[in-house]
């Protein structure tokens, strides 16, 4: 009975894993790595060539087995800037510690043909701090393991690599002819013939003083009232994932300090939406005063401070808050059914890196029928319930997590639900029949009557 | 993704910049009217007493100053 | 007093005048509510709402810890947090009733699912008090004199400054809840003098019990209304009423009080509560002697009554003193005992005569608190005196003990406020009653107490004997309709002068929350100096959760509270070798500092230095207190007179003395200062607090390493280091077991002699950045 049972599992398996197609082959790779910020972006152009007898659809793309860091977002679009539907896949013969993802193609690569793709990978946490702990004047130095090749499951004939660093003072890159360095890049190639899965470690050894900041967790709660109003509170805990501070702080050397080029982090700007109104920011002490508020034409540009500047091995917490007007993200079908689309994750700051993440979408009273449209694959915690001013009933929540996000993952889920208007009035008439029996009791007391005897001599209030 | 574009944008069944105004008409003519119930109330005796009449102001006040307070509370922000 | 409008149908003439009275009471009362409410809002409005102070802030986390564990954890609450390492026992230690008033309220609020958070309710809480305290000195005053004196009073007593000082949003102390309970007592024990009812006694000693759980203070009530007793029974106005009231109050009262923990079994066992007993047995002894009167001959009852009276007292005054002295009555606490011998703090405990609100209080105290009130009170009480009766007598002994103790002590002011609110309202009511009272010959509107005695007062003002009321119609009203008119206007302008002092007062002296300072730019910009919070958060999120912080006991509750840290010392003060173990570490220098830290726990140390805003409240004045309280204690090691020079001046300048200059809270407070200029104009190391240069500008600390400062310098926090950190015998390479991969053998032929890293490439033509 189980041999039958392993023997399906493994026929299931073997449809889900996905074959190498050796038939194609990477003409010509363009890379570019930039390690400017917190985060590696790697960018590139893909040329592939079909050089076997059928149509192909399918590309993969391949990562290395022992991956400093963790990918957090890849985008794939074509050459006209069509993006392509990117999925994770196991791939038959590889080990379950290297990552693919499948690409698919529009049309069909017809052989002899070649198509262009362009990719966009983003990787937290593969910048490691070398030294790992610094003093408050010291340069933060950071190291880079990648690989000189693209790592592919293909052949590549020709391919070039461009790293992008932030400073001139490079400590160290490794090596492997030709490489030329001209101020903040360092170019590797043109290797031309490298066979499939060919790794060759890269190290670049750099000063990289970008904001190494990681938001260790967000929770973002968006609260939707039909009398117009969408407020939105996002509790996020920052961290400086840099080098660690050694030794003591001195709050006069900081002050002394002014070049904007520093590991610490004094200041960042938060992107909220243009009509975002009484907006509040504060931590569990109170309201923090160090945050000013600049519209623009269709944003607003919130320059928080934190209350102390974030050291490497710091870290703060706040609590941001603001409300919109409902009618950019509110909609209402014809059939009686509401559609909210509203954003997922929003802007904390650029070049973000964000480890946790939960958003909770209460809607409002007297809801049902709730779907949930999410523009990536994200996690769904139990339905809550929330109960808020003038509530008996509560108002059903939706829950959803996802780990390590980037900039790139602030797009917009989808809830539709079935309302009825009529359930607006359900607060008012609670708090007058709460009223009518506050009057109603005061009618019973004054035709009480709690005298002991007959009022003649006692005199009653 | 649903084509947003074609479909009707929800706005609030009260225009959001009346509500000061609703607040205060209605919260007046419910506080009003609760003076007039408890007025009443006091000045009354056994015998001058009317159920109907306590009963009509209460039920006048009461759905004056719930929605009173309601508008009350969107004025300050809290949407409920 | 001039009609409303009205709006009744067809009701009889005194129907509607009780009506629109009634209608006038109500509104005027709300209107006070709301007037007290929003005046005590300035703080709130100008920052946010945010606990004040440093004692709202351990009440405050009390309530908190109340709100999430439950009432019986909190009662049973030993927190470790405090006092390292002794603890201190939170449940036995404090009065509850303020945080259970706050602890229902936000229980009855999330039933409703209106869910506010437990800091804005605490924040909230005095404002709210103060409204239901004007209407309770409105209800007391009424049973004193009448409905118009006790609008009054309500009035007064809603916006005056000496009440507000203790009850502005954000103070959440127990001052806030203990006037409304002081008043409403007072008017329960009136009432049921007047009406001699069990049903008020038991209201009274209800009232009284909320009053023992809610502040310290309430040794007043139970002073003050045995006195009253005493004091009748004296003027020969003992009565069956008087009886009833104060023995079912007493009984009652005393029982209930010593359901609290922290009270247990003072009421039976220290002086203070003595008196209240000693009154309860003569009153007894009265009781029987006025039976026997009734049966026994006049001259027999004479005979018994000098006798058999004076024995009584005898009796029990020897009682008291015998158990005093034989130790079964504790003697008066030092607290109540520096109230009667003002110098007796300063000499034997230093911490009481070292805090700002126990100095005697100042002339101009009193007009900053009470304005115009403080002249016409006396007024008031005179006309108490002149129309004396068993409820007035009780105003009187109050007004005389509130004013001796505001003489003695700043911070009971407080307690002098209402009864001055009182009495004033009684002298403005008579004043306008007088001036605005209009001849009529029929039945007064107004209630018949007051119209008998206007008429009265009308016609002594003439120096005549009292006519019968026939002939008022004959008589001349001898104050012209002119004199009539300015009289009132003239009270009526004093009245607005009253309400804008104490707007202005409230705005500019009492609504500053100290946990946010403010600074105004030349040009009215405001900056605020956030350093408290800033510092507090840094240490909440950057130590380890079971940290030890190390500051002198000022800042303990903030500490607590804010940065959720283990303290050593903080506001409560009940350790005073403890404050002086912590006192003595902050005087010595750092090696015996280090010695007194390390045994003691310490990982934080917390300064408050000043120096860079010119803010005054910092360590470095506060220096001197720290040491007389570590030489209280440690005579041997720290002396007082070697911190001040030859001159006997105290200067932290070069001149200062040497001890001074090298002692830790010194090292602490100036560490790197001496090289901060703050302008172009001042030296390097210029203290703008203490206005000098600093005498010792080159700081090493061995034992410390600062961990953090503030942005205006103004809380220092450094990281005492640990004793594994020093004396770190040094390997040498060839031993190492574990080699480092960094490590570079001086061998390597590529290790060159002039190699140049990161050296700069230029490119012809392209210009060098």
């Amino acid at each position: 009975m189980w041999k039958l049972f392993l023997f399906f599992s493994i026929l299931s398996l073997a449809n889900t894993a996905e074959n190498i197609n050796s038939d194609l082959i990477n003409k010509n790779v363009q890379r570019t790595i930039d390690l400017n910020s917190q985060l590696v972006k790697i960018t590139g152009t893909i040329t592939i060539e079909n050089s076997g007898k059928q149509g192909i659809s399918k590309y993969l793309i391949g990562f290395e087995r022992d991956l400093q860091g963790s990918v957090s977002y890849i985008g794939v679009q074509d050459s006209q800037k069509n993006p392509l539907k990117t999925s994770e896949v196991a791939v038959i013969g590889r080990g379950t510690n290297e990552l693919f993802y499948q690409v698919q193609l529009r049309q069909s690569l017809e052989p002899e043909k070649t198509i262009t793709i362009i990719f966009e990978v983003i990787i937290t946490k593969a910048l490691n701090p070398y030294p790992h702990s610094i003093t408050q004047k010291e340069k933060q130095l950071v190291r880079y393991f990648g690989n000189h090749y693209f790592y592919s499951p293909y052949k590549t004939q020709n391919q070039k690599t461009e790293v992008l660093v932030s400073s001139r003072s490079i400590e160290s890159y490794s090596k492997l002819k030709p490489v030329a360095q001209t101020d903040s890049i360092i170019t590797y190639g043109p290797y031309s013939d490298i066979a499939a899965f060919s790794l060759h470690p890269l190290t670049v050894h750099y000063e990289n003083n970008a904001p190494f900041l990681t938001v260790t967790r967000l929770e973002r709660t968006i609260e939707i009232s039909h009398w117009g109003n969408i407020a939105l509170e996002e509790s996020i805990e920052i961290k400086h994932t840099g080098a660690q501070l050694k030794g003591p702080f001195s709050r006069y050397d900081y002050q002394r300090e002014t070049s904007p080029n520093h590991h610490s982090i004094r200041s960042y700007r938060t992107i909220l939406p243009a009509l975002a109104h009484s907006i509040y920011y504060r931590d569990m002490n109170g309201n923090i005063s160090t945050s000013t508020v600049k519209p623009h034409k269709d944003y607003i540009e919130l320059e928080l401070k934190p209350r102390f500047p974030l050291f490497g091995g710091w870290q703060s917490s706040y609590i941001l808050g603001y409300s919109i007007p409902s009618f950019p993200y509110l909609f209402k079908k014809s059939s009686g059914e509401f559609v909210l689309n509203i954003r997922l994750l929003d802007h904390v700051f650029d070049d973000m890196a964000v480890d946790e993440l939960e958003t909770h979408i209460v809607l409002p009273v007297g809801v049902s029928n709730v779907k949930v449209k999410a523009p990536y694959e994200i996690k769904r915690l139990p339905d809550g319930v929330a109960y808020k001013y003038l509530d008996n009933i509560g108002r059903t929540v939706i829950r959803a997590s996802k780990t390590n996000l980037v900039e790139q993952h602030i797009q917009d889920i989808e809830v539709t639900y079935t309302w009825k208007s009529h359930t607006l009035l359900h607060e008012p008439i609670l708090v007058s029949i709460a009223l009518f029996l506050i009057f109603v009791i005061v009618i019973i007391y004054v035709r009480l009557d709690f005298s002991i005897g007959k009022p003649e001599h006692s005199k009653k209030e | 993704m649903a084509d947003t574009g074609k479909l009707l944008r929800y706005s609030s069944p009260v225009n959001p910049a009346v509500f000061p105004h609703l607040t205060i008409v209605l919260l007046g003519i419910g506080i009003f009217f609760t003076a007039w119930f408890f007025v009443y109330e006091v000045t009354s005796t056994k015998q001058t007493r009317s159920l109907k009449k306590e009963i009509a102001t209460a039920v006048v006040a009461s759905i004056f100053s719930g929605f009173g307070i309601v508008f009350l509370l969107l004025t300050v922000g809290i949407y409920v | 007093m001039s009609q409303a409008g009205t709006k009744k149908g067809a009701v009889s003439k005194l129907n509607r005048n009780a009506a629109i009275n009634s209608l006038i009471i109500c509104v005027v009362l709300l209107l006070a509510w709301v007037a007290g409410f929003a005046s005590r809002l300035f703080a709130v409005i100008r920052f946010e709402s945010i606990i004040h102070e440093f004692d709202p802030w351990f009440n405050y986390r009390a309530t908190a810890y109340m709100v999430k564990h439950g009432f019986y954890n909190f009662l049973n609450w030993f927190d470790e947090r405090a006092w390292y390492p002794l603890g201190r026992i939170v449940g036995g230690t404090v009065y509850p009733g303020l945080m259970i008033t706050s602890g229902s309220i936000h229980y009855i609020l999330h039933l409703l699912n209106i869910n506010v958070h437990i800091r804005d309710i605490c924040v909230f809480l005095a404002p709210i008090f103060s409204g239901l305290t004007a209407i309770s000195t409105y209800l007391l005053t009424r049973e004193l004199w009448s409905s118009g004196a006790g609008l009054f009073a309500a009035c007064f007593i809603a916006i005056v400054p000496g009440y507000i000082s203790r009850s502005v949003a954000g103070s959440y102390d127990n001052e806030g809840i203990a006037i409304f309970a002081l008043q409403f007592t007072y008017f329960l024990w009136i009432k049921s003098v007047k009406t001699g009812s069990v049903f008020w006694a038991v209201a009274a000693s209800l009232s009284y019990f909320y009053m023992v759980s809610a502040w310290g203070g309430y040794v007043f009530i139970i002073n003050l209304i045995p006195l009253h007793v005493f004091v009748l029974l004296l003027m020969g106005r003992y009565s069956n009423r008087l009886f009833t009231s104060y023995t079912t109050f007493y009984i009652l009262g005393l029982v209930m009080s010593m359901q609290i923990p922290f009270v247990g079994f003072q009421p039976i066992r220290t002086s203070e509560h003595m008196a209240a007993a000693g009154v309860f047995a003569l009153l007894f002894a009265v009781a029987v002697l006025k039976y026997l009167q009734s049966m026994m001959s006049k001259s027999e009852f004479k005979f018994l009554v000098i006798w058999g009276g004076s024995l009584a007292a005898g009796l029990v005054f020897a009682t008291v003193v015998a158990l005093t002295y034989a130790g079964y009555i504790a003697p008066w606490s030092g607290r109540f005992y520096s109230l009667w011998d003002t110098g007796y703090a300063k000499i034997h405990i230093p911490i009481i005569a070292s805090v700002s609100e126990h100095q005697p209080t100042t002339w101009f105290s009193f007009f900053f608190d009470l304005h115009v009130l403080i002249a016409t009170f006396p007024a008031g009480l005179w006309y108490c005196i002149k129309h004396v009766n068993d409820e007035r007598v009780f105003v009187i002994l109050y007004a005389l003990s509130a004013v001796y103790f505001a003489g003695v002590m700043v911070r009971l002011m407080l307690t002098l406020t209402p009864v001055v609110c009182m009495l004033s309202g009684i002298a403005f009511s008579i004043l306008l009653e007088l001036y605005l009272r209009e001849e009529d010959s029929g039945p007064s509107e107004i209630e018949g107490d007051e119209s008998t005695q206007g008429g009265k007062r009308l016609y002594d003002k003439a120096g005549k004997a009292p006519k019968i009321k026939h002939e008022q119609v004959k008589e001349q009203d001898p104050i012209g309709p002119n004199i009539r008119s300015i009289a009132a206007v003239v009270l009526v302008l004093l009245l607005m002068l009253f309400v804008v002092h104490c707007t202005w007062v409230t705005s500019n002296a009492y609504s500053s929350p100290s946990i946010v300072l403010a600074s105004y730019g030349s040009d009215g910009t405001r900056q605020i100096l956030d350093d408290f919070r800033e510092a507090y958060f840094w240490l909440s999120q950057n130590t380890a959760d079971d940290a030890r912080v190390m500051s002198w006991w000022d800042y303990g509750y903030q500490i607590a509270g804010m940065a959720n840290r283990t303290t050593l010392v903080d506001n409560n003060t009940w350790n005073n070798s403890h404050i002086a173990l912590v006192g003595k570490a902050m005087s010595s220098n750092e090696s015996a500092a280090y010695e007194i830290m390390t045994a003691l726990d310490v990982d934080y140390v917390l300064v408050i230095f000043g120096g860079v805003i010119g803010y005054s409240g910092d360590d470095i004045n506060k220096f001197l207190w720290m040491v007389r309280i570590a030489e209280g204690e440690h005579p041997k090691d720290i002396r007082e007179s070697d911190y001040f020079t030859e001159q006997g001046e105290f200067r932290i300048d070069a001149e200062g003395s040497q001890i001074l200059l090298n002692c830790l809270m010194y090292k602490l407070s100036y560490y790197k200062f001496g090289e901060l200029r703050l302008d172009y104009r001042s030296p390097a190391g210029f203290d703008r607090t203490r206005n000098a240069v600093i005498g010792n500008k080159d700081i090493n600390l061995t034992y410390l390493e600062e961990a953090y400062t503030s942005e205006h310098w103004l809380v220092r926090i450094y990281r005492v280091k640990k004793p594994d950190e020093f004396n770190r015998p040094r390997i040498p390479v060839a031993n190492r077991v574990i080699k480092s991969s960094s490590f570079i053998s001086k061998k390597n032929s590529k290790r060159k002699k002039g190699l140049i890293k990161n050296k700069p490439v230029v490119i012809k033509g392209k210009r060098s950045q």
